[in-house]
């Protein structure tokens, strides 16, 4: 009966579902798990990198991929399709923001860009959706939670002002963009996506999750979510965990000595990188 | 052929004013330079569409000689003699090269002559003008009429023709035998004779109030304010008119400034009709809500 | 006079001070000589404190402050803040080179603090040259130059419009680094003023804007009337 609806993208079974999706979701469900962990002064994604061979030259390939300096993300599902969707976020956030403004976009932004691609896929004619479910992370400049609360408060102190001079008024919206920092968000198949403090998806996305539920406290440092994202990683992983297997990528301070370059001021290093190997095998070692 | 009529033909102006016999007697007796109507001509073949060329700025925007040529004047006849106003602008393209020009060129006591086109030109054929008006003074011992006056220079701008002089000019005057006398002449050679004109690149503004409110019946104050009026209109209206109101009231008796002029050298700068307009500093700190249109 | 940048009139000038900006025009809309009306102002607001300033073809004028309008909405909408000023230019120099090859006749001035760093800010244009370098020798600067987005940086004051050669004048006379607020519109007032009376196309009134970190002044000057 399911099959009848199968065909077509564009066809709504009877009980309201777009089928393809659902499957789109159960090979996310098979990928190799990831998982992200929002801390106070940055984020860690962590993925498990798995060869099917030992002669794989796992150095040479990654799972984690830079977006912008401040953007980064990873994947559960199918590799090729996660490619595609890097391909076209890195040029959606040139196309789109960076020509227009010269700035990168916001995460938000980028993942609402990444979101429509993958919305548009369920909707087209030719198509199949993308088999990925995807966790984007990044860091924004802007009002950073404790410096809103004191623009709030000055701004009332000075409420008696002349009528001659207009008062300039300060956005409502708190949450969303105007909040710097660091975001992690989800993105599924769907092209629906979700703001998280700390997620997993993919085959152990279920039992990671419950496993970051008890780890995660408010207020986490990034050293210490990493350890809890190794940690996790490590109730989920088959193999052997060190430096080969096991990818992790940073948002967190600028790293200015990816820049190339000094002396130049105000210029800022890219916030988002993978960790190496050997920092890795060093964060192993003291799990 | 060509070289043959150019040794034994000239052209109208170089036998204007003193003749060269005339010339290299003056410099032969030594006597300080006289005023000298020959000009030096630039050495090409067409002076006229040579200048032309450098100072029209319709057809070429950017001719390397800008003509200060924007202005308004009028003049008018009514019971009580003739009112002349003009503003004070002078614009050279956009750029308001001076706000404090006397575009009324006193003649004589009883001759006024107009400015508008090119300054030099008219500065330089009224003051012309005067010598010539004084001359024919000296000669016949009276003063020379409005009509004879304005001939001068109409014969004399006509003698130019083509030679790129830009001149929009009337001459008012008063004389036994006219009577209050009002003539235009420009650099094309009209001459007309009438009771209203208004020349310039403000002249429609300043026709819109003049010919809506003339009447040859006015009293002094009335006609005064009028003249006033129409010049105000006009310096609203026409980027190139501005500055002061030069007010004249030409009577049998001579012409006058009028009664502004006499307040002061400057009049009253000018505004909105009917109002204290305006103070070239800050006033008026509206408080302003802005209104955004989204939020 | 078919240069379209010449054809409506009107001037506009930026002035930076001490943690603030000012940004003030002249009201005049003309068909050549012609005076059509003497409240046109032209500049606008996008944001709480980004302002931006046009001058040029009047019709361009309208239609590139409204485009921006619709840009900046979308950008707030989708972004939940307000542009910053030096976001906002951005966007201008992008727009404006997007029509390369069939510019606005238009001379963009933005002026706005940065309500994060506090920072004032303020930026024109450049004015370019589609010609070969002969036009560029033998031309006054905008009578065949177009402004198409290359963003010319300031720290003191930026000019633009019919009256910019007086502005540039007025500016380099009477601009002085760190003008607290009041002292900066004295001054951003004087400069237009006196520039535009010296400029047959500009003037008939002007709007000033000063801009603090959380406050914006308007004040409206009377200016001559002819």
């Amino acid at each position: 009966m399911a099959d009848r609806y199968s065909f077509s993208l564009t066809t709504f079974s009877p009980s309201g579902k777009l089928v393809q999706i659902e499957y789109a979701l159960n090979a996310v469900n098979q990928g190799v798990t990831s998982l992200g962990i929002k801390a106070a002064n940055g984020i860690v994604l962590a993925t498990e990198k798995k060869s099917s061979s030992p002669l794989i030259d796992s150095s040479s390939s990654s799972k984690i991929s830079l977006i912008t300096p401040n953007i980064g993300m990873v994947y559960s599902g199918m590799g090729p399709d996660y490619r595609v969707l890097v391909d076209k976020a890195r040029k959606v956030s040139h196309t789109g923001y960076k020509r227009i403004y010269n700035e990168y976009p916001p995460t938000r932004i980028l993942v609402q860009d990444v979101a429509r691609v993958m919305q548009e896929a369920t909707q087209s004619g030719g198509v199949r959706p993308y088999g990925v479910s995807l966790l984007v992370a990044g860091y924004d400049e802007g009002i950073e939670p404790e410096e809103a609360k004191k623009e709030g408060a000055a701004g009332e102190e000075g409420g008696m002002e002349v009528d001659e001079e207009q008062k300039k008024k300060k956005s409502g919206k708190t949450g969303g963009i105007l909040k710097g920092g660091p975001s992690l968000y989800q993105v599924d198949p769907s092209g629906s996506y979700f703001p998280w403090k700390a997620t997993a998806i993919g085959k152990s996305a279920t039992s990671a999750k419950t496993f970051l539920e008890k780890r995660y406290t408010e207020g986490l440092e990034l050293e210490d979510a990493v350890h809890i994202a190794l940690l996790t990683l490590k109730e989920t992983i088959e193999g052997e965990m060190n430096g080969d297997t096991v990818e992790i990528g940073i948002v967190g301070p600028p790293a200015d000595h990816l820049l190339g370059y000094e002396g130049v001021e105000g210029a800022q290093g890219p916030r988002f990188r993978t960790l190496s190997p050997s920092e890795i095998e060093d964060y192993l070692t003291n799990l | 052929m060509d070289t043959l009529v150019a040794r034994y033909t000239h052209p109208a102006f170089e036998s204007e004013g003193y003749s060269s016999a005339d010339d290299q007697q003056a410099a032969q007796d030594l006597a300080p330079p006289s005023l000298s109507l020959n000009f030096a001509l630039p050495p090409i073949a067409s002076t006229a569409s040579w200048l032309r060329a450098m100072t029209d700025d319709h057809s070429n925007p950017n001719c390397p000689i800008k003509i200060a040529h924007g202005t308004t004047t009028l003049a008018f006849r009514f019971k009580g003699g003739i009112i002349v106003a003009t503003d004070s602008r002078a614009t050279a393209g956009n750029w308001i090269a001076s706000q404090t020009v006397k575009k009324v060129i006193e003649i004589n006591s009883h001759l006024l002559g107009t400015m508008a086109g090119g300054a030099a030109d008219c500065q330089y054929w009224l003051a012309y003008l005067g010598m010539q008006c004084r001359l024919h003074e000296l000669r016949h011992k009276r003063r020379i009429s409005v009509a004879a006056a304005s001939k001068i220079l109409a014969n004399l701008v006509y003698s130019y023709k083509g030679m790129g002089l830009s001149m929009g000019t009337m001459c008012a005057g008063v004389t036994p035998t006219e009577g209050p006398a009002l003539y235009y002449i420009d650099s094309d050679g009209t001459r007309l004779s009438g009771n209203l004109f208004c020349v310039g690149s403000g002249q429609t503004f300043a026709y819109g109030v003049l010919d809506a409110e003339y009447s040859y019946d006015m009293e002094d104050e009335v006609a005064l304010e009028l003249g006033r009026r129409s010049i105000l209109a006009a310096t609203h209206r026409d980027a190139y008119s501005g500055g002061f109101i030069n007010l004249y009231h030409v009577k049998e008796e001579g012409w006058l400034l009028g009664n502004e002029a006499h307040e002061g050298r400057v009049l009253k700068r000018l505004g909105e009709a009917g109002g204290d307009v305006w103070s070239s500093v800050a006033c008026a700190m509206d408080q302003h809500q802005h209104r955004e249109r989204m939020g | 006079m078919s240069n379209p940048f010449s054809i409506n009139g009107g001037a506009c000038v930026a002035m930076a001070g001490k943690n603030c900006v000012a940004i003030a025009c002249d009201l005049r809309l003309g068909l050549q000589a012609l005076t059509v009306s003497n409240n046109f102002p032209k500049i606008f607001p996008y944001g709480s404190s980004t302002y931006l300033g046009l001058t040029g073809l009047a019709t361009d004028v309208s239609t590139v402050s409204e485009l921006f309008r619709y840009k900046v909405n979308m950008y707030r909408l989708r972004e939940e803040r307000d542009i910053s000023p030096q976001t906002f230019a951005h966007l201008v120099s992008s727009s404006l080179y997007e029509k390369r090859f069939g510019p606005w006749f238009v001379g963009p001035v933005v002026a706005g603090i940065n309500e994060k760093s506090g920072e004032p800010f303020i930026c024109g244009y450049v004015y370019s040259s589609s010609q070969d370098v002969y036009v560029k020798l033998t031309c006054l600067a905008n009578d065949s130059f177009d402004s198409i987005g290359c963003i010319d940086y300031a720290k003191d004051f930026i000019v633009s419009g019919t009256a910019s050669d007086q502005l540039f004048g007025t500016c380099e006379g009477l601009w002085e680094p760190d003008l607290e607020p009041e002292d900066l519109f004295e001054t951003i007032s004087q400069a237009l003023l006196n520039a535009v009376d010296r400029d047959a196309l500009s003037g008939w009134g002007a709007h000033v804007y000063v801009i603090e970190k959380d406050k914006v002044t308007k004040r409206l000057l009377k200016g001559r009337q002819d």
